[in-house]
């Protein structure tokens, strides 16, 4: 059987659980139940389309039975497939995070009732997107998400979401404009917007022309991935937003861009003749990036800077256009999810704990939680690189990858990852020292929740880390360690999947056949 | 060997439960561990002195040449002895360091034991990655047990910056391995070992020695040379147990066991010679010229460790036999002194309360077995025979005597030993003295007496100093097969107590002196020292370098991170031209001469014109209202073109769109002020037309490149005939959009549905309150009453209570909803109207929805005419009259409409078919006759609903509940 066949479940199935999370609108308790089975079944048909390809393979499906290139192709393979478990993985964990958050505070604070649809309609945006194999359907994926996290985003109406909520709005709208001026170029030259047919068509084009296209693509898709400079939007939108929001937006969104670049250096505009370009900008990215994090005091927007600056690890591996740098890509970009959105729930636990995400006015966490100060401190060292965690694996994939390619520029390059790395362990050393071995006494001014004791406020009335919330962070910063101890699967994963698509034969044959 | 690392980490695990059973006695538990291990190495001693050693390998991640591999050769075996010897001990003296009701000891303790496991993998690790990886976790751990002591400042900026120095030289050591790994085609330690001689052939290429200055930046960092010095003085806010074993016994030899391991491969680079003696040598000089100027027992230790770690790394660089062979010895030596010294310093310290030798007094006669064991270890340290000090240092001397024959730098490096070791007999001096000599002008320190469970770490080490010292063969014997690698043994050079009366010993006996007359004369030296120019203090160094780096980050982070949507909009547009332009020019491109004018219909340039005015106009209206009827305009001009192409369904659902859209903003503006805020002004306002119309010329361009690039025959051609048919309808748009790409649509209304939701979401901020009041909870007259204040003018209320007059109607004979509208708010006429058309215009809007498939129309266009139906209710009837008007919850219909589509989706999958696939069926029904219908017109139905909820959603919303917020005010 095809197992492709199965794949339009993954957006199928959240879809169908946001129609009935809007039909029990009125009954929260319904509503949590349907969202996590709901997400659960996804992620268990995700696990097993990822288990079929898992030693290789490229399936495409036929939506609607129409013939490609007129009809709609879903296509599976290794890096969609590990793209959408990792997506489901992380989704479902803030999913519970949240519920968790709702049920510690009773549902008058919690999450309000369009919480259910729009995040169901944001995982099956994001699976949609992992999964088309057309570029409107990628275009239509890309909708569904932003339209869920626009509104997503503002939830709560309060006035800094709705001012964050407007940078974040418009410039989406303008990265989804560009996107369709760029589909609607595209199609204009090569009368086609199937991506199979594309690699076919796009190559017979004059290269300038493919250049011209090339970049325009790269421009709308690089503002979703926030590369610099079409970056700067992110750490003004991100850290308003509700915690578990900004957890899975901080993971998975900006991901959301970079599989799209993936494809367009692999599949659609295959070697790597901006490939100098693209190293440049990853080391901006890289930098920018991380002076940005060193600047802060909230660990909110630290995050948020140190996001956009380990995109530019991304770009740096897919720049290099070599088996070994996409595959670290590859491998990073599971990692990154992982990390960046444990990180995010932490701190919404932080700020639950001490009232605040500002480390000037946070101490004494690491005697108050013990559990929360490893909850911290083992994604912030895996983000900062530190071995054996997998993002040291996915740097030392990079790095060799760099040295590998040899050139100056790689050279540069590969010195500025390393500098980014010591500076974003400067920056998570930083929240360390203070926020958690500082005595919470020699805070100025802190919240009075941070000098409660005990496991429930009195003066907030709520409980201050519930064992739900504290739970899903834990299981994600587990996964987060087993992609280490599993990295030489997963590397063989990205290796291979690396292989298939800077060779595009088995894809373009998945889905025109002989055609092709 | 793997299960002993694993033993260490499990332990480490499960510590924290231990403390909470024992106390602090857990430490004894947690010593266990790295005793036995102890027992053990001592069992493998003939397995790894065999030839082929013992190795342990393991896959990990073969991808990235990372695998587990260990291997316990002799150089792996004499470092293991003394990181789980020392690390036993010190774990054991920990248990009485500390006070019982020390808080965090779990914690500790964990890192603690840990810290010995990673110890232990880092010295038998095979892997140049391996190895990093424990090389790194050291870095971590000594952060952490550095930090132990939180709640100091000073204590976490040392942790911290021990951290960041000691990972900057990690990474460049990272780079570096990384280079070897890729010059020599492999990571295996033993391989990488054999490649050098080829691989510095002809001395090396740039790769090769770029890849041994930046391993040796990683050593130096963190053996704490100069210039990195200077975390190590820091680091002694750490707990003293972890200064002796991770500052003095194990992390910091980590670089000087790196030096030694790659020493037999390397060590020939002039680029390694050169690093290795400059900053070994200098860093001798440096920390034993430091250390006779502190009062802190535990600095003067500190400095004294920098400066024997400059030895040490000379010793074991320098790539002889004989140096090498002194420089094992060195470092075992110097493991067994520096370790005892800082536990002794540890027990003043807990005894007294202060470390400063100025108010230090008598301590010896008040506890004389600390005193000997002190003085012991201290007279290894100064080179005193028959002390292991002694008998390390001889062979070092004899081996540079040996080296001083070859070269002026030969020559160099011994007058700086000898004056390095000078100083450190003149600081070990000053250490007995400062920390246990009676002292005029000082009353004797309280001392109270020491368990002899405190001493017994000391104790032993000190023990061990003498018996190295006194029978040096067995680790002459044990160090012999290393030094071997680099060449064959010579007979002077064995480590021993007595070589005759050669030149070394004469070197030794001449330091003892100069030391003694350095020691005594400290007062005059002090006065000097003082007067010396003061050099760059390396720790402001560091400070000012991260103060920098601050100011730049914020610098940059206030360049691009202005807080303004005009700036980042104005730069992402901006990159956007230029690289478009970039390509163009670049690829040299015609463009297509075609689409200027079309001559076949020129309407369409009215069309076009009327669109540009719209955007134009929008652009420069000053109020609301005005803005977004010009963007109605050009949305109108799009609809015109859409008909003119031929596309009459696309102008259907555009002329509806608009209107919809229209009335939604015209709602939604309600609550804003009319006008718009102040247009800028000037350069930003000149800024914002360049880009725009930049922008616009741009897009242009591109469309005519990429029209004329055109290589293939668009797919769009074979539509018609795919639409009739497979897809059995005539309407070619209506059969795209719900069956050959239904997928699309099938993701746009859950847009559709969401976006809905988002507006009522921000209107109704918590909980989407659902339900619309039926007319009949409402009184009479009561929506929209105007509010009769002084501040009106006669003539205003004269009119209005004129409307009210004719406006009264008492019966619902029009609309439900009427009734409740003040008077003044009535239109009777409007009210006559929307009753004669709203269920016209129901039936027309399922008339579209169920001709779409062959006529123009279709669910999307169907549900916006059934949503126009109902603002005409709203509109004419106030918000109860939309109550009455709506059959169910906007949530119901988009849910419902959601869930319709899904399931049209599944059920051809039910089937064994493909997601969406239809099927068309043929019926005869009386009245209708012969009917086709296609089970697409089922996902069809879902996006009608859909799109009525949308509808209904921003009416209950921006329509509705902004009325009663107004009303509420």
């Amino acid at each position: 059987m095809n197992p492709a066949a199965l794949a339009p479940l993954a957006v199928v199935v959240p879809f169908l659980g946001a129609a009935l999370t809007f039909l029990l609108i009125r009954n929260p308790h319904a509503q949590r139940v349907a969202s996590i089975t709901v997400l659960s079944a996804t992620l268990a048909l995700e696990v097993w389309l990822l288990a079929q390809v898992f030693t290789g393979g490229t399936y495409a499906v036929r939506l609607g039975g129409w013939m490609p290139p007129f009809g709609i192709v879903m296509v599976v393979d290794q890096f969609s497939a590990l793209m959408l478990v990792v997506s489901s993985v992380v989704s479902l964990a803030v999913l519970v995070y949240a519920t968790g958050q709702g049920a510690a505070d009773g549902d008058a604070a919690g999450p309000i009732s369009i919480f259910h649809p729009a995040y169901l309609l944001l995982v099956a945006g994001v699976s949609n997107a992992f999964l088309a194999g057309d570029l409107f359907n990628l275009y239509v994926g890309f909708e569904i998400l932003l339209t869920a996290s626009y509104v997503l985003m503002t939830m709560g109406g309060t006035e800094p979401r709705i001012r964050a909520g407007i940078t974040y709005v418009v410039v989406s709208v303008v990265s989804s404009m560009l996107f369709l001026i760029a589909i609607a170029m595209i199609y204009g030259a090569t009368g086609t917007i199937n991506m199979a047919d594309l690699a076919v068509k796009l190559g017979q084009l004059d290269p300038g022309l493919q250049n011209l296209l090339h970049v325009m693509l790269l421009v709308a898709f690089g503002i979703k991935a926030a590369v610099f400079p079409l970056s700067f939007w992110l750490p003004d939108s991100y850290p308003t937003a509700p915690a578990p929001v900004t957890a899975v937006f901080a993971g998975l969104l900006t991901k959301v861009g970079v599989y799209a670049m993936v494809r367009t250096e692999t599949l659609l505009f295959p070697g790597d003749a901006l490939g100098p370009a693209l190293l440049i900008v990853g080391l901006l990215t890289m930098l920018v990036g991380i002076l940005g994090a060193l600047a802060q005091t909230d660990i909110k927007r630290m995050l948020s800077f140190t996001l956009v600056s380990h995109i530019g690890y991304m770009v740096f591996g897919l720049a290099l256009s070599s088996v070994a740098g996409l595959a670290a890509a590859i491998f990073y970009v599971a990692h990154h999810i992982t990390v960046q959105t444990s990180l995010f729930m932490v701190t919404g636990l932080i700020e639950r704990r001490g009232g605040t995400s500002n480390i000037e006015r946070l101490g004494s966490l690491a005697k108050l939680s013990p559990v929360l100060s490893v909850l911290f401190f083992i994604p912030a060292m895996n983000l900062a690189g530190i071995p054996p965690f997998s993002g040291f694996l996915g740097k030392v994939g990079l790095l060799q990858a760099g040295v590998a390619q040899g050139s100056a520029l790689a050279y540069v390059v590969v010195a500025g990852a390393v500098l980014a790395s010591l500076l974003t362990l400067l920056a998570v050393a930083r929240v360390w020292n203070r926020a958690f071995w500082r005595k919470r006494v020699e805070v100025v001014e802190p919240e009075p929740v941070l000098l409660d004791h005990g496991r429930f406020s009195a003066e907030a009335g709520v409980t201050l880390l519930p064992k739900t919330m504290v739970g899903s962070t834990a299981a994600l910063v587990a996964v987060g360690l087993a992609l280490t101890v599993f990295a030489g699967p997963l590397f063989g994963l990205s290796q291979h999947s690396a292989t298939d698509m800077l060779d595009r034969g088995a894809y373009i044959h998945a889905v025109l056949g002989d055609h092709g | 060997m793997l299960i002993i690392l694993v033993l260490h980490f499990v332990v480490a695990l499960v510590a924290p439960v231990g403390f909470r059973w024992l106390g602090r006695n857990a430490f004894y538990v947690l010593a266990l561990v790295p005793a036995g291990s102890f027992l053990w190495l001592l069992t493998q001693h003939d397995g790894a002195y065999s030839p082929g050693a013992i190795e342990r390998n393991v896959q990990w991640i073969p991808q990235l040449g990372l695998s587990l591999d260990f291997r316990l050769d002799p150089l792996s075996w004499v470092m293991c002895l003394l990181v789980l010897g020392v690390g036993a001990l010190v774990l054991a003296y920990c248990a009485r360091y500390f006070k019982k009701r020390d808080a965090g000891l779990g914690a500790f303790g964990a890192e603690l034991l840990a810290f010995a496991g990673v110890m232990f993998g880092l010295v038998t690790a095979n892997n140049l990655l391996l190895m990093y990886i424990f090389w790194e976790l050291t870095s971590v751990l000594s952060y952490l047990l550095i930090g132990y002591s939180r709640h100091r400042l000073a204590a976490r900026r040392a942790a911290l910056q021990a951290l960041v120095v000691t990972t900057l030289g990690g990474l460049a050591m990272l780079v570096g391995l990384i280079l070897l790994g890729v010059s020599a085609g492999s990571y295996r330690l033993t391989d990488v070992l054999a490649k050098g001689p080829e691989l510095l052939g002809n001395g090396g290429g740039l790769m090769i020695n770029t890849a041994i200055v930046l391993v040796l930046m990683g050593a130096v960092s963190k053996s704490a040379l100069f210039p990195f010095h200077f975390w190590l003085p820091g680091a002694m806010a750490a707990p003293t147990p972890v200064s002796a074993y991770l500052h003095a016994a194990a992390m910091v030899k980590a670089g000087v066991y790196l030096v030694a391991r790659l020493a037999p491969g390397y060590s020939a680079s002039s680029y390694w010679q050169w690093c290795v003696l400059v900053l070994g040598l200098g860093t001798m000089l440096l920390g034993g010229w430091r250390a006779l100027r502190e009062h802190d027992l535990k600095l003067i230790l500190a400095y004294g460790t920098v400066s024997q770690l400059g030895f040490l790394t000379v010793m074991v660089g320098l790539g002889t036999q004989a140096a090498a062979l002194a420089g094992l010895a060195l470092l075992l030596a110097h493991g067994l002194f520096k370790a005892t010294l800082f536990l002794v310093v540890g027990i003043i310290d807990h005894q007294t309360g202060t470390r400063d030798i100025r108010l230090l007094s008598g301590v010896f006669s008040s506890a004389p077995v600390l005193g000997v064991v002190a003085l012991v270890a201290a007279a290894s340290m100064a080179g005193i025979p028959p002390l292991a000090g002694f008998v390390a240092k001889e062979s070092a001397l004899d081996a540079l005597l040996g080296n001083a024959g070859n070269s002026a730098v030969g020559v160099m490096a011994l007058t700086a030993v000898v004056l390095g070791s000078v100083l450190t007999f003149a600081y070990s001096a000053r250490f007995i003295w400062g920390g246990f000599a009676p002292k005029s002008g000082i009353s004797t320190t309280n001392f109270k007496p020491v368990p002899l469970t405190f001493l017994a770490a000391p104790l032993v080490l000190s023990v061990g100093s003498v018996v190295y010292g006194c029978w040096p063969g067995a680790v002459d014997g044990w160090l012999a097969p290393y030094a071997a690698q680099f060449g064959p043994q010579e007979e002077s050079s064995h480590v021993a107590l007595w070589h005759g009366l050669t030149p070394a010993l004469g070197l030794s006996g001449a330091i003892i002196v100069a030391g003694i007359v350095l020691f005594v004369s400290r007062t005059a030296v002090g006065t000097a020292m003082d007067r010396l120019p003061q050099g760059p203090n390396a720790d402001s160094v560091y400070r000012r370098v991260v103060a920098v780096l601050d100011d730049v980050a914020i610098a940059v982070t206030g360049r691009t991170q202005r807080g303004s949507l005009f700036f980042y909009l104005a730069v992402i547009l901006s990159t956007s031209i230029v690289l478009a332009w970039l390509a163009i020019l670049w690829g040299g491109q015609p463009l297509a001469k075609v689409y200027v004018i079309d001559p076949g219909s020129p309407v369409q340039l009215l069309a076009g014109a009327v669109t540009v005015a719209g955007g134009l106009a929008a652009a420069r209206a000053n109020k609301r209202f005005l803005a977004v009827l010009m963007v109605s305009v050009s949305g109108y001009g799009i609809a015109l073109i859409f008909a003119l192409q031929g596309a009459p369904d696309l102008a259907l659902t555009q002329m509806l769109v608009e209107t919809v859209v229209l009335i939604a903003f015209v709602l939604a503006m309600r609550t804003l002020p009319a006008r718009l805020r102040e247009r800028t002004a000037g350069t930003r306002r000149a800024i914002r037309i360049v880009i725009g119309v930049a922008f616009g010329i741009t897009m242009v361009v591109v469309a005519l490149t990429a029209m004329a690039g055109r290589t293939a025959v668009p797919i769009s051609t074979a539509f018609a005939q795919l639409a009739y048919q497979d897809g059995g309808g005539a309407n070619i748009v209506n059969v795209t959009l719900v069956d050959i790409r239904a997928w699309d649509t099938f993701g746009e209304i859950s847009v559709l549905a969401i976006a809905a939701t988002g507006v009522a979401s921000l209107i109704f901020v918590r909980g989407r309150g659902d339900r619309l009041q039926p007319a009949s909870t409402a009184p009479t007259g009561s929506v929209g009453r105007t509010e009769q204040s002084p501040g009106h003018q006669h003539r205003d209320i004269a009119t209005l209570e004129l409307s009210r007059r004719f406006a009264t109607a008492d019966s619902d004979a029009w609309l439900v909803g009427g009734r409740t509208l003040a008077p003044e708010r009535r239109s009777i006429i409007f009210e006559v109207a929307t009753r004669l058309v709203f269920h016209s215009m129901i039936i027309f809007s399922v008339y579209l929805l169920l001709a779409g498939h062959n006529s123009p129309g279709g669910g999307f266009a169907g549900g916006l005419m059934a949503g126009l139906a109902l603002a005409i209710r709203y509109l004419a009837g106030g918000r109860f009259e939309l109550g009455e008007a709506a059959p169910v919850r906007a949530g119901v219909m988009l849910g419902g409409g959601l869930g319709l589509a899904a399931l049209t989706a599944l059920f051809p999958l039910l089937l064994g078919g493909d997601v969406f696939q239809s099927a068309i069926l043929h019926f005869t029904l009386p009245v209708f006759g012969d009917i086709k219908f296609a089970t697409a017109t089922f996902f069809d139905i879902g996006v009608y609903l859909v799109v009525v909820g949308l509808v209904l959603d921003i009416l209950r919303s921006l329509g509705a509940e902004v009325d009663s917020q107004q009303e509420a005010s």
